[in-house]
């Protein structure tokens, strides 16, 4: 509770600078050197105008004694400067990359505890954009829009006020390009309209759509051999996002051009001389106080150039920050508080009244009341789309139930805490997951610390320890890299990953098995050792292998609509029947597969 | 960089060579009327008004010639700019389409992905952003060089020594940064990949994460990516003070000689002379200090590029110079060898079979024993390293891709959906065909059945990829349009098509009505469908190790015997016997 209102407080501040805030000590003393720094390097221009005045004003021979110390003095100044500068450089990246650590293991972290169904809705790239290039996107801002701010800052302050303490009135007109400057960019960034923005953002998702439809539909498309439709949809996009970027940038070039050609460092040397010259000759200035015009003035062009760009990177970060904040805010899956959770006794499972809907109404299963004996073996079957591995989801605590509760001997999943859930109920399931890391590895996911014996007994006990010790490295097979595993292969290893871990409720779902016959029989043979004597709930994709099963749950469109075994089910004559018959497993010809059900 | 940016652009390198010649003509002009203002200072601290203000005039001009030859140089960056977005994305577009399906992997698929989007749009902001600022900051430095030899021979000399120093400097600092920053960005791949993996694995590391097992790979990435990113500071910083310093140590160097030739009686003309030679030191080290910023920025710039050059210099599958047709429906593999990658031992080896026209051949064996290569090689996923594939008694390699296709239809697992409806996407394998053609193929896969379920029937629209069907009813539809496409050779895996007893059960009614048909080559899963076949190939470890037809080799005391044990060991299995 103290936890959410303090997040509550820091929401009203900006995500930039709720990120950065842990850093932010460390970006002031950096942007403080930074700008100091750069001030720093600009006193030799001073000093050349100093030694003009010197020479010219009291003679060379008389000044000789003086020009040295000057000189001394500026390349000193120079020195520190820069030393300061990069020492302020250093420390903001420095502190970018202490700060990168911190926010990638705290995605890490809250993403490890949000509901898994999270993933199913937000694809892989999403986590990978987060973690990885949102992040390093934020690096333009700690490590360089601070510190390079400063030293525009820095540097443009120290040749305003010098220049003004010289000659005011030359200081206003020598600098006029500038502020001309911010007016023509201003009102050529005020003729973007808000609806060609909208144009150009959408041809660029536009874009994106269309690549990845067309990379990812070329293998259908060379394959069919229509390779025009997918090609046209991308030229499309790509002549569409290519006006729109004409419309979007075309009005801008000259107003653009001309802004940048007014700040160039030859325009503005010029126009400090012409006027410089105009203010000699008006006898207002003497000619020598004109030098450090022209030495000073131009040297503010870089700088204030570089803010106009500097605001590209803060957008840009912006978004990365609001993104990577909306991350780290993302709900957790509901975790008993410290203390109070509760350990099941037993390991009975008890589904009542549960109802859940994940996708609209369509997608829904309700009213699930079952429960699953310790021991027994459960099977759930019906056409695809049933609901059957929502059933294994929720069990799994994947998510939540909207209405209802599921229980483990006698205690509501909510009250359990994740690392008791996980150890009673293991998982083996249709998409085999292996980590692109050793095979001992592997199989030791769930307990890293299991010795090479245990892992050992655990694949001998999956049927893979033979085919592992044929390979060339072993238990060292580093997957994907040293080998390819076949589908079968890959769920033994499964499989023995669930054995190390031994939870004495298993949740399986059976289309694993669809991979050819010889490993087919290989894990089947794996399954049924390891799956004795222990609560068993199956998800069957085919039903000739759960006809011995205690008890089957037939699910059509979300509901369950018939239960029992084998044989009382074919002799009711009802959906299941007719899912059997459509298999082909017995002497009746198919017929259909789809049970007809009024709801 | 330069070759990769020039085979980017292609018929449109004419634009950039042009781009590159006006912005050097811009940096020459800038630097020139520069030094139009050394006189202009000149007269005013001599006190000849008259000198400066003809000079003034001169400058004047040079700076209205400087403002509309950068307009035009900014005009020809975005030219360049859009022949990115347009010309350079197209040319991806059709050098891709030709690339062997075989290329498509995910890894590569998503790396094209990111090229083509954010890839472009960075490498087309490099005229403007990068490429002027750096090619102009680097030519007016040249003018000053020549001005101040002109002025003081001594600072000509040391800004002219400058120059090479400088660009060793440059050289020597970038290969520092070099090789830290690819330390670096391989370690930011594979966190990259781990983030990816732990997106993906998610429930399996979730449940398996009892002893914090299951982040400990992900966490690692990061710990390795924080250190080698350290080094990159360092190294990057040490480069920085390498490129600014040996710069400003110059700046030094050409104050320190103007302030030394005031050190004894020089005359007035004299003096001003070392007073503006050291406002052109000035002008000579500020746009080398920005070029040296500009550091980053061209790294960056060089690793899209270097991604882009991966993918133009794939090669495409060769098309034949004097194509052939095919003469019939027949298949035939003579000792074809094919491995994925170079080094690794060869996933096919020696295989030879041939299919008779309107015949049904059963593929079986272990997993890896290279039956899917075997398909794929069919279907010119890619070319056979050895041997040859031959269809209708012509190599494929003499086949034009058109009619190559024409002849096979495909029933794998991939099994991508178009944006579109359902008939549209089954319509893929046959544009012309009719809406009861459409209907038929659909009832053989079994997708009348989802249509039935669905609000708008047919007509439902699929999502991206299919997103809006399950697994299954997504194979379901890519089963009949493989089905619709009515060519004479038929390739179904079946062991990744069914995923579940509907797909079983459409592939079976699929083979059952097309065999005899057809010419049919199916990696056989069912027991019933490899009764099904008129000859089977039993593959193992690469090899044809038995074929003949059914019949035969059931007598023999071989791999297909044990094959049919195993399946009736399956088919014994039971859970909780």
């Amino acid at each position: 509770m103290r936890e959410d209102k303090v997040i509550s407080g820091a929401e009203r501040r900006s995500p930039v600078r709720r990120l950065l805030h842990p850093v932010r000590t460390r970006l002031a003393v950096a942007v403080i050197l930074a700008t100091v720094g750069q001030a720093l390097v600009l006193v030799p221009l001073a000093g050349i105008a100093l030694i003009a005045k010197l020479a010219l004003v009291d003679g060379a021979g008389d000044a000789s004694g003086d020009i040295p110390d000057v000189v001394a003095i500026s390349l000193a100044c120079l020195v520190a400067g820069m030393a300061l500068v990069t020492t302020g450089e250093l420390l903001a990246h420095l502190a970018d990359n202490w700060l990168t650590v911190r926010l990638r293991k705290a995605l890490v972290d809250r993403l490890s505890k949000v509901p898994l169904g999270w993933f199913s809705t937000h694809a892989s790239g999403a986590v990978r954009q987060a973690i990885q290039d949102d992040i390093t996107t934020l690096h333009e801002l700690t490590a360089h829009y601070y510190t390079t701010y400063g030293r525009c800052i820095g540097a443009i302050a120290i040749s305003v006020v010098y220049l003004l303490a010289i000659d005011w009135r030359l200081a206003v007109l020598a600098l006029l390009p500038f502020p001309l400057f911010h007016l023509i960019f201003g009102a050529a960034k005020k003729s973007i309209t808000e609806e060609r923005l909208k144009d150009f953002i959408a041809g660029q998702s536009r874009i994106s759509n269309a690549v990845v439809e067309f990379i990812s539909g070329i293998p259908v498309v060379k394959a069919f051999g229509t390779a025009g439709r997918a090609h046209e949809g991308y030229r499309d996009a790509v002549d569409g996002f290519q006006k729109a970027f004409l419309r979007f940038t075309g009005p801008l070039v000259v107003p653009l051009a001309n802004a940048n050609a007014i700040i160039t460092p030859v325009t503005v040397l010029a126009v400090t001389l012409a006027f410089g010259s105009l203010f000699v000759h008006l006898g207002w200035i003497a000619a020598v106080d004109v030098l450090p015009f022209a030495l000073v003035a131009p040297g503010i062009s870089g700088p204030m150039m570089l803010l106009g760009f500097l605001g590209h990177a803060v957008a840009n970060a912006t978004g990365a920050a609001e993104r990577v904040q909306d991350l780290l805010d993302t709900p957790l899956l509901e975790q008993p508080a410290p203390g109070t959770s509760v350990r099941p006794e037993g390991t009975e499972i008890r589904f009542e009244g549960v109802r859940y809907a994940y996708d609209g109404p369509n997608d829904v299963v309700c009213d699930i009341d079952f429960t699953l004996e310790p021991g027994t073996v459960t099977a759930i079957v019906g056409p695809s789309g049933a609901g059957k591995s929502t059933i294994a989801r929720l069990l799994l605590r994947f998510f939540d139930p909207d209405r209802g509760r599921i229980t483990l001997g006698g205690v509501d999943l909510r009250q359990i805490a994740s690392t008791d859930l996980y150890q009673r109920i293991g998982f083996v399931l249709q998409d085999v997951r292996l980590i692109h890391a050793s095979l001992s590895d592997n199989i030791a996911l769930g307990r890293p610390s299991a010795s090479r014996q245990a892992v050992e007994a655990a694949a001998r006990l999956a049927n893979i320890h033979d085919r592992i010790m044929a390979l060339p490295r072993g238990y060292d097979t580093v997957v994907g890299e040293d080998a390819r595993l076949s589908g079968g292969e890959e769920q033994r290893i499964a499989i023995a990953r669930a054995i190390l871990l031994d939870p004495p409720v298993l949740v399986l779902d059976e289309a694993t098995a669809a991979a050819d016959a010889e490993s087919e029989a290989a894990v089947q043979s794996a399954l049924s050792g390891f799956a004795s004597g222990r609560t068993l709930l199956v998800i069957a994709h085919r039903l000739d292998t759960i006809t011995h099963a205690d008890r089957i749950i037939v699910m059509e469109r979300g509901r369950v609509v018939e239960v029992g075994k084998h044989a009382d089910l074919l002799a009711l004559n009802g959906c299941y029947a007719r899912l059997w018959r459509a298999g082909g497993y017995g002497d009746h010809l198919p017929e259909t597969a789809i049970c007809e059900v009024t709801p | 960089m330069i070759r990769a940016l020039l085979l980017l652009l292609s018929d449109d390198a004419p634009v950039f060579r042009r781009y590159v010649l006006m912005a050097v003509s811009y940096g020459l002009l800038s630097g020139v009327t520069i030094a139009a203002a050394v006189p202009v200072l000149g007269g005013l601290l001599r006190g000849d008004g008259e000198g400066a203000g003809r000079w003034l005039v001169i400058l004047l001009m040079g700076v209205v010639a400087c403002w509309l030859l950068r307009r035009r140089v900014e005009i020809a960056g975005i030219g360049v700019g859009l022949a990115i977005l347009g010309g350079a994305r197209l040319r991806i577009g059709d050098h891709v389409a030709r690339l062997p399906v075989g290329w498509f992997t995910a890894e590569n698929t998503a790396r094209l992905g990111h090229i083509v989007t954010h890839g472009m749009m960075e490498i087309a902001q490099l005229p403007a952003h990068v490429v002027t600022p750096l090619v102009s900051g680097a030519i007016t430095p040249i003018v000053m060089v020549s001005a101040l030899f002109a002025l003081e021979t001594s600072m000509g000399l040391i800004a002219l020594v400058t120059l090479p120093l400088m660009v060793g400097v440059f050289v020597l600092s970038a290969w520092l940064g070099r090789a830290a920053d690819t330390a670096y960005q391989l370690s930011a791949a594979e966190t990259s990949q781990r983030a990816v993996e732990f997106a993906q694995a998610q429930s399996v590391l979730r449940a398996f994460n009892g002893e914090g097992g299951g982040v400990r790979f992900l966490e690692g990435a990061i710990d390795s990516q924080h250190r080698s990113g350290r080094r990159l500071i360092w190294l990057s910083t040490l480069s920085v003070v390498l490129n600014v310093w040996i710069l400003q140590a110059a700046f030094a160097a050409l104050v320190i000689a103007a302030s030394s030739r005031l050190s004894n009686d020089v005359s007035v003309p004299e003096i001003v002379a070392v007073v503006a030679a050291m406002l052109l030191a000035v002008c000579f080290v500020d746009p080398l200090l920005d070029v040296a910023a500009f550091g980053a920025a061209v790294r960056g710039a060089r690793n899209q590029l270097a991604e882009v050059d991966r993918v133009l210099t794939e090669d495409p599958l060769s098309e034949p110079v004097n194509p052939e047709r095919p003469r019939d429906a027949s298949v035939e593999l003579r000792d074809v060898t094919f491995g994925y990658r170079r080094g690794e031992p060869a996933v096919v080896s020696g295989a030879s079979f041939r299919v008779e026209p309107g015949s049904m051949l059963a593929l079986i064996g272990a997993s890896g024993s290279g039956k899917t290569t075997l398909m794929r090689l069919i279907a010119r996923f890619f070319d056979a390293d050895a041997g040859k594939v031959m269809i209708g008694g012509v190599d494929i390699r003499d086949i034009s891709s058109r009619d190559l296709s024409a002849q096979i239809s495909q029933i794998f697992q991939d099994s991508w959906l178009f944006q579109g409806s359902i008939a549209d996407n089954i319509r893929i394998g046959r544009p012309d065909a009719t809406d009861d053609d459409v209907r038929a193929a659909a009832q053989l896969a079994g997708v009348d059945e989802i249509a039935d379920r669905l609000p708008d029937g047919f007509d439902t629209i699929v999502g991206e990829g299919g997103a809006r069907l399950s697994g299954g009813e997504r194979q379901r539809v890519a089963i009949a349009r493989g089905l619709i496409k009515d060519s004479p050779i038929l390739l179904v895996d079946e062991a990744t098509a069914a995923l579940d007893a509907e797909n079983q059960e459409a592939i079976a009614r699929t083979l059952s009505r097309l065999r005899g048909k057809r010419t049919v080559l199916v990696i056989a899963h069912q027991l019933s469908t490899v009764r099904m076949a008129d000859a089977i190939v039993v593959m193992e470890n690469g090899r044809v190790a038995e074929q003949g037809s059914p019949r035969e080799l059931e007598a023999r005391d071989g791999l297909y015997r044990h094959f049919l044990q195993q399946r009736q060991a399956a088919k014994g299995w039971r859970i909780g016997a």
